[in-house]
């Protein structure tokens, strides 16, 4: 019997145990520490022979590190759920309200401001077109406000429309590339 | 009278050879001559604009009939517009949206170029020189180059058409020998005459916007103060006026040098802003708070440019 355990370490140390009978042998050999031993002598050995280099580990390397593992903190991480469909329907139209609001408010925005108006708003002939580019302004106030300036600087925005504003670190990269 | 006419013409001739044999004052002549025949030519032709990365071809169209001028640009694709200049007010009819802005601005005379008639003042700061012939739209012209004496603005270059001496082609360069705007004609014709459109119908066909009607002011009253300013800038007007919306007026100076325009924006702080430079194209703008103010520098000058007379920006009331 331990001859023939022996050969089956022998074999599952080269890999040549099928699937069952490797299981067969993990299971005897988790039960039987004297086992662990010889597993861990036969695969010091095999690992001699089979190359130059040769790590002394301790016998009880493998259950050193398994003790480590099991002190590791235990992570609740957050699984993934499927949106339900209501609360699909919750987000749409939330975002719906959040565009009418912000579509609104800057559709109003021309009839208070006599003394200004933005060369693509005014291009703009789909109505339906403007709560998205409204939105677009809300989104970039910056560029909105340096567009205002640029129109007010000089006649350009007459022949190329709105300029599109970009950090100038970004468009240095741009020109470096 | 048959001998004068003959002085005369040699006359001309002597000098077209002298300004032949020197450049430098070839390339000055020549841009006036461009002047002027930009103001009293009709001619008419498809001219390209390349700005921000974006190229816009239009139709160009130049009235000029006993001192009277009117520029003319329609554009070849969306948005459909027509723009007319008329003195200092520029029209754009918005022919998709039906809409029209009438834009006062009386500082301004072409959308080709806008070339100072004064050169002589020029000289401390930019350099001119004629640095070759090519061809632009079939036609053989001279190219200029327009080169400042410092970093602190862009180089240019324009070709003038031979026989016309109109600008072909205009670009503006960054100090890194990159191109970053151009205007060029793919045709061009010169007429006897072209017809002056309208302007009032063209402000009443659709309901007009006026922006920028500006009363300018004197800058005394402005609550900033501009302590550094590169060479040769000197202001253009100062106003406090509406660009965002009527109730919160944003002062603006405007400075130029001939060719390079700059603009100081100061308006009170509306949220909180980290200084920063924006660009697009040959513009550059820089903008800082300065206690509860907000203060943007905006011009086509190196980025360089705009942060260093942002910083030198003051309240009038902490200087004095």
């Amino acid at each position: 019997m331990s001859e023939d355990l022996n050969q089956k370490i022998s074999q599952f140390l080269d890999n040549e145990l099928n699937h069952i009978e490797a299981l067969k042998l993990l299971h005897k050999i988790q039960s039987q520490p004297e086992l662990q031993d010889k597993l861990n002598r036969y695969e010091v050995i095999s690992h001699a022979i089979k190359s130059d280099a040769f790590l002394l580990t301790k016998d009880d390397f493998s259950k050193n590190i398994r003790q480590k593992i099991q002190q590791e903190p235990f992570y609740l991480l957050p699984q993934h759920k499927s949106f339900k469909r209501s609360h699909k329907q919750i987000a749409v139209a939330a975002s719906i309200v959040i565009v009418a609001v912000i579509a609104g408010r800057s559709l109003n925005y021309p009839s208070s401001n006599s003394g200004s108006a933005s060369i693509l708003q005014v291009a703009q002939h789909q109505p339906t077109e403007q709560p998205v580019n409204a939105n677009q302004d809300a989104q970039h106030p910056l560029n909105k406000r340096i567009n205002d300036y640029l129109q007010a600087h000089n006649s350009s925005v007459y022949t190329n429309g709105e300029a599109n504003f970009q950090p100038f670190a970004k468009v240095t990269a741009y020109s470096q590339q | 009278m048959i001998e004068v006419k003959r002085f005369l013409v040699v006359m001309l001739l002597s000098t077209g050879i002298v300004l032949a044999q020197e450049p430098e004052l070839n390339a000055r002549q020549l841009l006036m001559k461009m002047n002027h025949a930009m103001d009293v030519l009709n001619y008419e032709g498809t001219v390209a604009f390349f700005r921000n990365g974006k190229l816009e071809p239009m139709r160009y169209v130049h009235a000029a009939d006993k001192g009277l001028q009117q520029e003319r640009l329609i554009s070849l694709n969306s948005p459909l517009r027509e723009i007319i200049r008329n003195a200092g007010k520029v029209s754009c009819v918005f022919k998709e949206s039906h809409q029209t802005i009438v834009d006062h601005r009386p500082f301004e005379r072409s959308f080709l170029v806008d070339m100072p008639y004064n050169l002589d003042k020029m000289e401390d700061i930019y350099q001119f020189e004629m640095v070759g012939e090519e061809n632009i739209a079939m036609l053989p012209s001279y190219v200029v180059a327009i080169q400042p004496k410092d970093n602190d603005r862009y180089p240019r270059r324009i070709w003038v058409e031979k026989q016309q001496f109109l600008p072909l082609k205009v670009v503006v360069y960054n100090n890194s020998g990159d191109l970053v705007e151009q205007v060029i004609f793919t045709d061009i014709e010169v007429k006897d005459a072209l017809p002056f459109i309208d302007d009032k119908s063209i402000d009443t066909a659709y309901p007009a916007r006026h922006i920028h009607q500006i009363q300018p002011q004197s800058s005394e009253q402005a609550a900033f103060v501009v302590t550094e300013l590169p060479k040769g800038f000197r202001e253009v007007f100062f106003t406090r006026q509406p660009i965002h919306n009527a109730e919160e007026p944003v002062e603006h100076l405007l400075l130029s040098d001939g060719f390079t325009s700059v603009s100081v924006y100061m308006e009170k702080k509306s949220a909180a802003m980290q200084p920063s430079i924006q660009s697009a194209g040959a513009v550059n703008s820089y903008s800082r708070v300065i206690d509860n103010y907000q203060l943007t520098v905006m011009g086509e000058v190196p980025a360089e440019t705009v942060k260093s007379i942002a910083e030198g920006v003051k309240l009038r009331d902490l200087k004095n």
